[in-house]
């Protein structure tokens, strides 16, 4: 057992932290917030050149080859600092099911230039229903001749704006389980049929909805088996949920730390408010949790690294996950009670991360979605 | 960072279940309590504690020459963890002689006192077994104002007082007995002094305390005239309170690991009888039974996080108290889920002409009543609070 992080991992936490200190301080954040793009390609070149697209990919694809916890690590920072961007839909959600069950051509095609910071990747599931269950993808895609012809809407897909290259979910068959007849197609979203339009967030993050009116995707583009689409999904969101977890410690982490601070100085009847139990043992709930949010985490990336079976990290990371919904969601509105009045207001940075509540919680799967996982785990 | 134990940890873990299989009952049911509730059950209890201690487990982390192996902590976790699931008894010699008797008197007493009283301790023998006197009527939370005097005359202390809510007191061959030596020190912290008093002394009358719902594990202990040897007296005079603080931490150790281990069995009696039932299928059972199942893995972490620390040469400062007071909070959920799931049955007591209703589920029933007593010891929920904002926060004293 052991709980420290290597000098290698301890220097990417510090390099991401100071980078995106000094890239990005919240006047950025909220500038790009109201930006059409929703990024800085500059501040993206710089990640780039920092190896953080290919941090865990393999060498042979551009990557630096190292593990799900240093990628981690960096989420978490992005998390703390609230940076904008392409990055989870490109890498968490996109990289790692091309690595997986992409050929040796798409691998070779697609792979280096995501390390590169060349290519904005989205994922486009989420429909109508909103939801993460295989029943919830109704877009069909029917094959003629070399191709397939998708028709749908999909909705909530990030920086689709952006993207150069889509994963598309899609059905291909109809079946009794809604888990088969599933397909991943590679598309670009310049294709013609295909119409993206800006949907208007309360956190000023780049989503889209996407209209397919008879696209056609060569058969070539299909990522992984025909109809056999879920485990990419899954793959999916497994990344996706631990990843976003990880991102929402480091947001929670900076919640915590600034209404501590607040508690210290912010003084009523003549004393420091962090002295009030009322308030103290407020915080010191939050706190509790956080560091239990924290070793999930690190210990379900640690799991992907070491290389046991994803059967073994699965319910670890739904619960990694249902954790830092709850987590994220209880310290936001807690916090910006503990400011007072004030924590209300748009100048304090506090509400920027409490604005980021319900996409964090759709990404990756919300709480409900994550508890029937882990009950699913028990059988 | 690496989430697993190494080799011989897990061999030591298969071990511990093969001694569990060879000596416990197959019907062998947690419990809560280190005392047992009869004669009967204590010395059943007292006949695994000397089992324990042939195998060398007893005391594993002491050093050689008092009656351990200096084990590392991680050994000892594995042996915690073990414990609490297959809910083995007898490992605490009545909760005080092998958490804190015996590593107080590593740091604290003379040599005298330690090859006196730690080899007892570690033999599993009766006159090993240890009470601790701290809490008094006016001295619960706010223990530092107690009242017990220990006055010098001579080469004797001459006790009188009044202790209360003394588990294993009507047990226990020793007491590790809080008193306050100098009445007239300038702060209520200074003054205090930590003596060892024979429980057989003239003038030492344990009183049974029940609780509501009948059983016995506390008691009042008063203490009448009773005379002491000064040889008696734990580190220095009028430095108990620091004594313990220091000490406290590394006492609490192993019980976030025990407690994980108990946990994860309850949940997992929970699961199978809810599951035998149909209940799973309900999504209220099933979610709650999940989210509490997130919290125990949190749990096992942050009991490990702090055996981590502890091996670094840290001490612990907030974070046994972080450690209960998740403990609390997790018997809380799954006593209130168990008894949800049990339904009717959860009213049945485990005796009468009804017993082949009674359905226990790894202790929940017991569980679900005692638990309201039982949090308050060793520090309330709101006193552990207090001690998490101060040290793991760096927050003003809130009290």
């Amino acid at each position: 057992m052991d709980f420290s992080l290597s000098s290698d991992q301890e220097l990417i936490r510090s390099t991401a932290r100071k980078f995106i200190e000094n890239e990005c301080p919240r006047e950025i954040v909220r500038e790009l917030n109201r930006s059409e793009k929703g990024y800085d390609p500059e501040i993206w070149r710089k990640m780039a050149e920092l190896g953080w697209m290919g941090l865990a990919l393999p060498e042979e694809y551009g990557g630096v080859e190292g593990g799900m916890i240093d990628l981690a690590l960096v989420m978490e920072e992005m998390g703390r600092g609230l940076l904008p961007g392409p990055f989870f839909p490109t890498v968490a959600a996109c990289s790692f099911p091309i690595l997986a069950f992409g050929t040796a051509e798409q691998k070779e095609r697609y792979l280096p230039p995501i390390a590169g910071g060349e290519a904005l990747w989205s994922l486009a599931v989420t429909e109508e229903s909103g939801s993460n269950e295989a029943s919830g993808i109704r877009m069909q895609a029917k094959a003629e001749g070399d191709v397939y012809i998708l028709d749908g809407i999909k909705l909530f897909v990030p920086y689709a704006n952006m993207a150069d290259s889509l994963l598309v979910a899609a059905r291909t068959s109809e079946g009794l389980n809604p888990r088969e007849g599933i397909t991943v197609f590679v598309v670009d979203p310049r294709s013609p049929g295909i119409e993206i339009d800006l949907l208007l967030t309360t956190a000023g993050d780049k989503q889209c909805e996407i209209r397919f009116s008879r696209v056609s995707v060569p058969k070539a583009n299909l990522l992984g088996e025909a109809d056999r689409g879920w485990p990419v999904l899954e793959l999916i969101q497994q990344r996706t949920a631990l990843l976003k977890s990880a991102e929402m410690l480091g947001g929670v982490q900076a919640v915590l730390e600034m209404t501590t601070e607040y508690s210290k100085q912010r003084i009523q009847f003549g004393a420091a408010i962090g002295s009030f139990q009322a308030v103290q043992h407020n915080l010191v709930d939050l706190f509790n949790e956080v560091q239990g949010l924290r070793y999930l985490v690190y210990e379900a990336a640690w799991r992907i690294d070491a290389g046991l079976s994803e059967l073994s990290a699965f319910p670890l990371i739904s619960m990694a996950k249902a954790k830092a919904n709850q987590v994220y969601q209880r310290t936001c509105v807690d916090c910006m009670k503990l400011h007072g009045a004030i924590g209300f207001t748009e100048e304090l940075d506090i509400g920027l991360y409490h604005l980021r509540t319900r996409a964090n919680l759709a990404l990756g799967g919300d709480t409900r979605f994550h508890l029937d996982r882990i009950a699913e785990s028990w059988s | 960072m690496e989430f697993r134990f190494s080799e011989q940890e897990e061999r030591f873990r298969e071990e511990i279940r093969d001694f569990v299989k060879a000596e416990l009952p197959p019907d062998w049911a947690l419990g809560m309590f280190e005392e047992g509730d009869s004669d009967e059950e204590w010395a059943f209890i007292m006949s695994i504690s000397k089992k324990l201690s042939q195998k060398g487990w007893l005391t594993m982390t002491w050093p050689r020459e008092y009656g351990g192996q200096g084990a590392s902590g991680w050994k000892a976790l594995v042996y915690a963890e073990e414990g609490g699931y297959w809910g083995i008894p007898g490992t605490g010699m009545g909760v005080s002689g092998v958490s804190w008797v015996g590593p107080s008197l590593i740091l604290f007493g003379t040599e005298e006192q330690r090859r006196k009283y730690m080899p007892l301790i570690a033999a599993g023998e009766p006159d090993g077994v240890w009470c601790t006197g701290y809490s008094e009527p006016n001295a619960g939370s706010d223990f530092a104002n107690l009242r017990t005097q220990a006055i010098r005359q001579g080469d004797e202390y001459v006790i009188n007082g009044q202790k209360i809510w003394t588990s294993a007191a009507h047990q226990a061959r020793w007491c590790w007995l809080a008193v306050r030596t100098d009445p007239k020190s300038r702060s209520k912290h200074e003054g205090i002094s930590i003596i060892i008093v024979d429980m057989k002394s003239p003038g030492v009358t344990v009183r049974p305390i029940r609780n509501y719902i009948g059983n016995h594990h506390f008691n009042e202990v008063f203490f009448d005239e009773v005379r002491v040897p000064v040889q008696n007296l734990v580190g220095e005079e009028n430095r108990g309170w620091y004594q313990l603080m220091r000490s406290l931490g590394y006492e609490r150790g192993g019980v976030a690991a025990r407690s994980y281990g108990h946990n994860k069995r309850v949940l997992e009696e929970l699961i199978r009888y809810a599951d035998g039932q149909g209940l799973t299928a309900r999504s209220e059972i099933r979610q709650e039974l999940a989210d509490v199942a997130i919290d125990i893995e949190v749990q096992r972490l942050l009991a490990y996080e702090t055996i981590w620390k502890m091996s670094q040469g840290k001490a612990p400062t907030f974070e046994p108290s972080r450690d209960k007071v998740l403990n609390d909070e997790i018997l809380k959920r799954l006593s209130t889920v168990g008894m949800d799931i049990l339904g009717p049955f959860s009213q049945l007591r485990r005796s009468g002409r009804a017993l082949k209703w009674f359905r226990d589920l790894g202790g929940v029933c017991s569980l679900y009543w005692n638990l309201i007593g039982m949090s308050s010891a060793a520090g309330t929920e709101f006193t552990q609070k207090n001690i998490i904002g101060q040290f793991g926060l760096g927050l003003p004293r809130s009290y």
